[in-house]
């Protein structure tokens, strides 16, 4: 066959291509896997009784990030295989890990410091020891696992209000989530899948303002013990619940993070 | 987010835009000079093969004129992000592709290699990372190729040229057993390939009939072939 020669090559590059396409959704596999896991232990430790509120928090974050340690080892091994102009087209194998992965990391930095992890931060952790990155990181993949950052925020708050504090925690994460969602809306247009997310945002924001709003209410007119306000509150929140869950069946919430409280 | 972050991100995104829009409008510019070509490159079927090379002649500075849309789109893309815009300009390529190779199959009966094909069109080897030409866009290329001398097939034995099919179906089995070499994915270019086995069919149907008829000298030879 006259044409073997020409179609010999194709058949390694294509050959090549697909084996390198599988072993990179396996990593991401592998990376999105474990980033669950440090958002599960995170909100674990938070959930922890503590003295220091601030102590415990950051030894929270000091903890997520080592444990995402590893997620920068998978990022290290597949470094040669995103090489140049390799990572773009590699690109949609590898996004679904990252954005996990940047979802756990900006949960344990606003854990630490109270802040959004800043884009420049998150590239820092895609870098290794010496500062060179593994691969550039694109803005959508940073905003679009920044804007999963909100329910678990939202389940951080709702979670902890029984604690000491935990309502003055919520109240922090309402104002927290409100600006990340008017930040994120400026975003909206540029990026793929953005709006879709904004939508679980407000669903996420629209929790936690019903749980405070039940704080500001009940307090402002009795002045209710500590414990007899956590069961108010308590009560507020089983009944909000089941409402929310209700209109997340009509509008068809597709995040697998949504979870009954 | 703090505002000097959020202007930060915003004036990136902001650059993504406008280099979308500058490779929207080379695309489309391309579009124009690859609608051309096809529209010309349809009238092989009521061309007789004898008069075909002034034909053919009239696509080659077309052809041509696609090296100033090339040297534009590997001047717009950020070096690195080849894969990362190539949607917005595979249909139009391959498209272009596929005139290359028409043309040059008409004119040498040789398939045009993906080395080639850059050339005509003018894209420089130097900026693989940025524009060039994806394996997946040239075989798409060669399938249209298939599609349309499946076509030829027919038509030029309307106007009684009887060896073209033979020289085709020759052609046409050689690029099919060309890719059954190849592992593809289930993609488009997979569906397109599965597709190919109609257009041998119809070819060798045009080879049977002008065969049988013992409408051409070199039946016996080709056949065996």
């Amino acid at each position: 066959m006259s044409f073997q020669p020409i179609f010999s090559q194709f058949q390694l590059e294509l050959d090549d291509h697909n084996d390198r396409r599988e072993r990179l959704i396996k990593a991401s596999r592998d990376v999105t896997n474990l980033s669950k896991k440090v958002i599960f232990l995170l909100h674990r430790i938070v959930n922890e009784d503590a003295q220091d509120y601030r102590a415990h928090s950051k030894h929270a974050c000091e903890r997520g990030i080592e444990k995402l340690r590893e997620v920068r080892d998978i990022y290290a091994a597949i470094k040669p295989e995103v090489q140049g102009d390799s990572f773009w087209h590699h690109h949609h194998s590898i996004s679904p890990g990252l954005q996990e992965y940047i979802e756990a990391l900006s949960f344990a930095h606003y854990l630490g410091h109270g802040t959004l992890i800043t884009f420049n931060q998150v590239q820092a952790a895609l870098s290794d020891d010496l500062g060179a990155p593994y691969f550039p990181l694109p803005k959508e993949d940073y905003l679009l696992g920044l804007s999963d950052l909100t329910g678990e925020l939202m389940r951080f708050a709702i979670s902890g209000f029984s604690r000491k504090g935990g309502r003055a925690r919520a109240v922090q994460v309402c104002n927290f989530v409100r600006d990340c969602k008017s930040d994120f809306d400026r975003f909206a247009p540029f990026v793929k899948g953005l709006r879709k997310k904004q939508v679980v945002t407000s669903q996420s924001l629209e929790k936690i303002e019903h749980a405070v709003y039940a704080i500001v209410v009940r307090t402002s007119e009795y002045d209710l013990p500590q414990e007899i306000l956590d069961d108010i509150i308590g009560q507020s929140m089983s009944s909000n619940a089941y409402k929310e869950k209700r209109r997340n069946r009509d509008v068809g919430s597709d995040d697998e993070r949504e979870y009954d409280y | 987010m703090d505002a000097m972050d959020v202007d930060y991100l915003n004036e990136l995104l902001e650059q993504d835009v406008e280099i979308r829009e500058k490779i929207k409008q080379q695309v489309s510019d391309l579009d124009k000079k690859v609608r051309v070509m096809v529209g010309i490159l349809i009238k092989i079927h009521s061309t007789p093969t004898d008069t075909l090379p002034p034909l053919l002649d009239s696509v080659r500075p077309i052809l041509r004129s696609c090296h100033d849309t090339s040297a534009a789109l590997a001047s717009l893309v950020p070096p690195n992000q080849f894969w990362r815009w190539k949607e917005m300009w595979s249909n139009s390529l391959r498209t272009a592709v596929y005139s290359a190779a028409l043309v040059e199959y008409l004119s040498s009966g040789s398939l045009i290699t993906l080395s080639q094909a850059s050339e005509v069109l003018g894209i420089k080897e130097e900026w693989a990372d940025r524009f060039s030409i994806a394996v997946e866009d040239y075989l798409h290329g060669l399938i249209s190729l298939v599609n349309e001398l499946s076509r030829l097939a027919v038509n030029a034995v309307t106007l009684g040229d009887y060896e073209a099919p033979l020289r085709i179906s020759v052609f046409v089995k050689d690029i099919f057993a060309g890719f059954s070499m190849l592992n593809l994915k289930n993609d488009t270019l997979r569906r397109r390939f599965d597709s190919l086995k109609y257009d041998l069919k119809k070819i060798e149907e045009v080879v049977y009939d002008v065969s049988l008829r013992k409408l051409t000298d070199s039946t016996k030879s080709a056949v065996r072939k």
